[in-house]
């Protein structure tokens, strides 16, 4: 297996844009080609993550967005999902030393998209479950019921998770949602599917993040400080929520399988900064639990340590994570490209004050994160 | 490239009408087969990859998660892969990079289409933007324009392109009647093709694909793995996949670049220099019959613009020098996101000889292949019985 | 699997999804050529070639295609397709109707879908194979009130 290195990232806003989808998402793939001085032809390889339909307008979105994700006549495919998916595929051939460059790309316009949850209520299967109005956003409401009652997680606990994330998107250039607010502005929020508040459930935002992947030694020629691939892991759960225990998902094995590959084997003590996909703001602290960083129920006194805030000893979302910024489908390779960003230490006014050496980004997507995957990188 | 790999199974539904069964059900068949077929169990399967048209197709979103149970995949990790109708080559180049990366040793590959559950020509106009390229036809109006721009960059005449296009529809159409799988299992004369109501002139009924439900799973392994268990794996030779540009006028649709280029990748890569020769089965995709003349000529298997020639005088058809879509190809069975996958199982199938009555004699090498977009997309599969 | 005394029943669902997409400056300057009748392309720096419709960027050079060009409105027909189904969304009404990739004079590329050939009896399809040939000339016929999208082109006339 060949190392695989992230070499540069370019990202745009989360703010809605009167660009079209295909201006949009040129914009950071020619700013990333201009980065690293390559022509889009130099690179060996393309993998788009984009979503068909219903995130998006448009079916077979590999046909629209090949154009400006650069992918005319280059060994290219897609990834349907969230784009973290993106990244591991474009890792693999240059593991397997077929190429030398891959460049990957998460793109969307949430802008020009209906509510979330009119999307979501697709996702439920029409039978059972649409029937009834499940979406994700229900089901991530019966989720905190779960996880506030069974381990005695206050909804304070919850609304921190607020104040931490969308006061870090101050200081990240594109965020789409930055703010000061306060605990008491989040439980006062609009109870829109009780527990859940307004204020704790992410936007629809734009967002385009492009990064190219090479190999050890293409990495090292393109860059002072290639960021490297060092494991991965992604688990599935089942489809119908009862059939689940919703506080014991597959983060768990995807974790394990991460660390395992990533040769982590105390992630609290190993791992520096965490990117963690929190589209409900409860999930932030579930998914801390889950990734090992603290024990099981006890994601409420996490938060409540400071160890995850920006200057704490295990900073989590210091971008602002989901909620500040909500790119559907890209806002996994967001989640990378943070990461990375951290390492190299051009997170700029986000940047952690500890030194960085080992990452963790982690995506999810589906009611009550059936899909998990978890990425390590190092430096 | 990385380690060698392996088809070890492959599995395939009934394709056609299946109101008997739910969509999840329907993938569950195919599943279900591909096990059989492979000789092992979920437990052996490091990962899955699922594609599919986009779901919209049957109303659903993210159609993988209902599949969960039915993929065999909680506990494991997947990925979604989509190229429009290059989604079956592009499903299995994604499960082959896994492994050859050495991240994986064995992944299920599955692909499906439930058709009959919306509408498959309404959906795919959404591949069209609703600013520039608004147009009503579905894809066949896009392939008839292919069609018939080709005719005219080649000076062929209408009734010489309208019988080679009849004699890949009754060709294919004959394979569909030795395929007990296939959807569409007639027997066709040239002048019922020739003659048949016009769809997109020059396409008529007959020269277009049905409207399918079905699914295809396929499993691949690493060297070492499909070794230690399977008898006799179908071995990954080469693989190739190219796009053009999103605006339909933007390239030269005759001499298709996607296709030669991917083609070209995929060759290089199985060290095939003479692939008419060298092939011993095609499972070309064709979904149009018109279309095939052209990806007879661009996948490399005949000179630019001789492609009716050749089919005329039979190079292509049952018993020819290189027998295409023995399997009854897409024009017999359509389940849109499965078909390109499907073409990798029939290769399979044919390399390994266990393709029963549409057994080509003694085939070594097969190439699978399909073609996504509006005319933009090809990805290509060579597998053969040797290492 | 589960016995059935009935055949296996199916249950109809409707979805609707509304959209609004954003056309972006270079197709808003694209569509308000239309309203004064005019067809403008823009030209890639680097390769030279002249692109219709107009193009944030050239898809083979990557560079960005700030140069707009008022292109003719005649040209030649690379390929056409008589329709002549229907699907959901598309009644009998509506077709047939002539598809075509359309070469405009001077630009580098076809320009197709939207692009339908008119002004003859397409109903007749005997008359619509003599006269629809590749490589014949066309010009654009424009609506009198124009909105600024691809409508305004009402059909594309062959010129004899």
């Amino acid at each position: 297996m060949q190392k695989v290195g992230i070499v540069e990232v370019a990202q745009s806003a989360g703010t809605e844009s009167s660009l079209s989808l295909m201006e949009f998402t040129y914009k950071p793939v020619k700013e990333l080609l201009d980065k690293v001085d390559m022509r889009r032809d130099e690179v060996d390889m393309y993998i788009l993550a984009s979503t068909d339909v219903f995130h998006s307008g448009m079916s077979c979105a590999n046909a629209f967005d090949w154009d400006a994700s650069g992918a005319f006549m280059k060994p290219a495919s897609r990834e349907e999902g969230d784009a973290i998916t993106a990244f591991v595929y474009g890792c693999m051939p240059i593991m397997e030393g077929r190429y030398d460059t891959v460049l990957v790309v998460g793109l969307i316009k949430g802008s020009e998209n209906p509510e979330n949850d009119t999307i979501t209520s697709f996702v439920a299967d029409p039978f059972y479950s649409r029937p009834v109005g499940i979406q994700e956003t229900t089901a991530a409401a019966m989720q905190m019921r779960l996880y506030l009652q069974r381990y005695g997680v206050t909804e304070e606990q919850c609304a921190k998770v607020v104040v931490k994330n969308l006061g870090n998107a101050l200081f990240n250039p594109y965020a789409h949602i930055k703010k000061r607010v306060s605990v008491e502005d989040v439980l006062n929020s609009e109870r829109i599917c009780d527990p859940l508040k307004a204020l704790e459930c992410a936007p629809k935002s734009e967002g385009v993040c492009a990064m190219l992947l090479a190999s050890e030694e293409k990495a090292k020629k393109l860059t002072d400080k290639p960021v490297w691939f060092k494991g991965w892991g992604s688990s599935m759960d089942t489809f119908y929520l009862g059939d689940r225990d919703l506080l014991n998902t597959q983060l768990k094995t995807a974790a394990a399988s991460a660390y395992k590959m990533a040769g982590v084997s105390d992630p609290g003590k190993e791992i520096d900064v965490v990117e963690t996909c929190e589209p409900y703001a409860f999930q932030e602290l579930l998914w801390c639990e889950q990734l090992g960083l603290c024990a099981q129920g006890q994601g409420g006194k996490l938060i409540d340590s400071g160890v995850t805030q920006i200057t704490g000893a295990l900073p989590v979302n210091p971008s602002g994570g989901v909620l500040a910024m909500n790119p559907y489908v890209a806002r996994g390779l967001y989640r990378v490209a943070e990461a990375a960003l951290q390492i190299k230490g051009k997170a700029g006014e986000h940047q952690v004050d500890k030194k960085v050496n080992t990452a963790l980004a982690h995506s999810t997507y589906g009611f009550c994160g059936q899909w998990q995957g978890v990425v390590i990188l190092g430096s | 490239m990385g380690r060698a790999v392996a088809v070890i199974g492959t599995g395939q539904t009934k394709h056609g009408r299946r109101d008997d069964l739910s969509y999840p059900d329907l993938v569950r068949e195919a599943v279900k087969k591909v096990f059989e077929d492979a000789g092992i169990t979920p437990k052996d399967v490091d990962g899955v990859v699922y594609g599919s048209m986009p779901s919209m197709m049957e109303g659903m979103a993210y159609n993988h998660f209902y599949f969960a149970d039915a993929l065999r995949v909680v506990g494991k990790p997947l990925l979604r892969t989509e190229t429009c109708g290059s989604t079956g080559q592009s499903v299995a180049h994604t499960a082959i990079h896994w492994i050859a990366s050495g991240m994986a040793d064995v992944v299920l590959a599955v692909a499906s289409e439930k058709e009959h559950e919306g509408d498959a020509q309404a959906t795919m106009m959404t591949i069209l933007e609703p600013f520039l390229m608004v147009t009503i036809g579905g894809a066949p109006v896009a392939f008839s324009l292919q069609s018939r721009e080709w005719m005219g960059y080649y000076h062929i005449d209408d009734d010489k392109a309208r019988e080679a296009a009849s004699i890949v529809s009754v060709d294919s159409h004959d394979g569909g009647l030795k395929n007990p799988l296939a959807h569409i299992r007639v027997k066709l004369t040239k002048e019922d093709v020739s003659k048949a109501p016009i769809i997109t002139y020059p396409v008529r009924l007959y020269d277009v694909c049905p409207t399918s439900d079905g699914a295809c799973a396929v499993i691949f392994a690493s060297e070492e793995k499909a070794k230690k268990i399977c008898k006799k794996p179908a071995w990954v030779k080469g693989i190739g996949f190219r796009g053009e540009e999103y605006f339909i006028g933007d390239s030269n649709k005759a001499v298709w670049q996607s296709t030669i280029e991917a083609s070209k990748e995929a060759y290089k890569e199985a060290g095939i220099t003479n692939p008419l020769k060298e092939l011993d089965v095609a499972e070309v995709y064709n979904p149009f019959s018109y279309q095939e003349l052209m990806f007879l000529e661009c996948l490399g298997l005949c000179p630019p613009g001789e492609a009716p020639d050749y089919v005329i005088k039979g190079t292509f058809s049952p018993g020819g020098e290189l027998p295409c879509d023995p399997s009854g190809g897409v024009l017999c069975t359509n389940p849109i996101g499965a078909a390109g996958l499907i073409r990798v199982a029939e290769a399979a199938l044919q390399v390994t000889g266990k393709a029963g009555e549409h057994q080509v004699e003694e085939a070594k090498l097969a190439l699978s292949h399909a073609m996504g977009g509006a005319e933009q997309f090809n990805g290509i599969t060579i597998l053969g019985s040797e290492l | 699997m589960a016995e059935q005394k009935e055949k296996p029943r199916k249950v109809g669902a409707m979805g609707m999804v509304p959209y609004e997409m954003a056309l972006g400056p270079t197709w808003t300057k694209f569509f308000e050529g239309f309203k004064e009748k005019k067809i403008l392309g823009t030209k890639c720096k680097k390769c030279g070639r002249v692109l219709v419709p107009a193009r944030p960027f050239c898809p083979r050079c990557f560079e960005p295609m700030e140069e707009w060009v008022e292109v003719a409105q005649e040209g030649t027909i690379v390929t056409w397709s008589y329709v002549n189904y229907t699907y959901f969304g598309v009644t009998p009404d509506m077709i047939p109707v002539i598809g075509a990739i359309i070469k405009l004079d001077g630009v580098d590329c076809g320009t197709g879908m939207s692009t339908q050939i008119g002004g003859l009896d397409i109903k007749d399809f005997e008359l619509v194979t003599k006269k629809v040939k590749v490589g014949a000339r066309v010009k654009a016929v424009w609506r009198r009130k124009r909105q600024g999208n691809f409508r305004d082109i009402d059909y594309w006339k062959i010129i004899e």
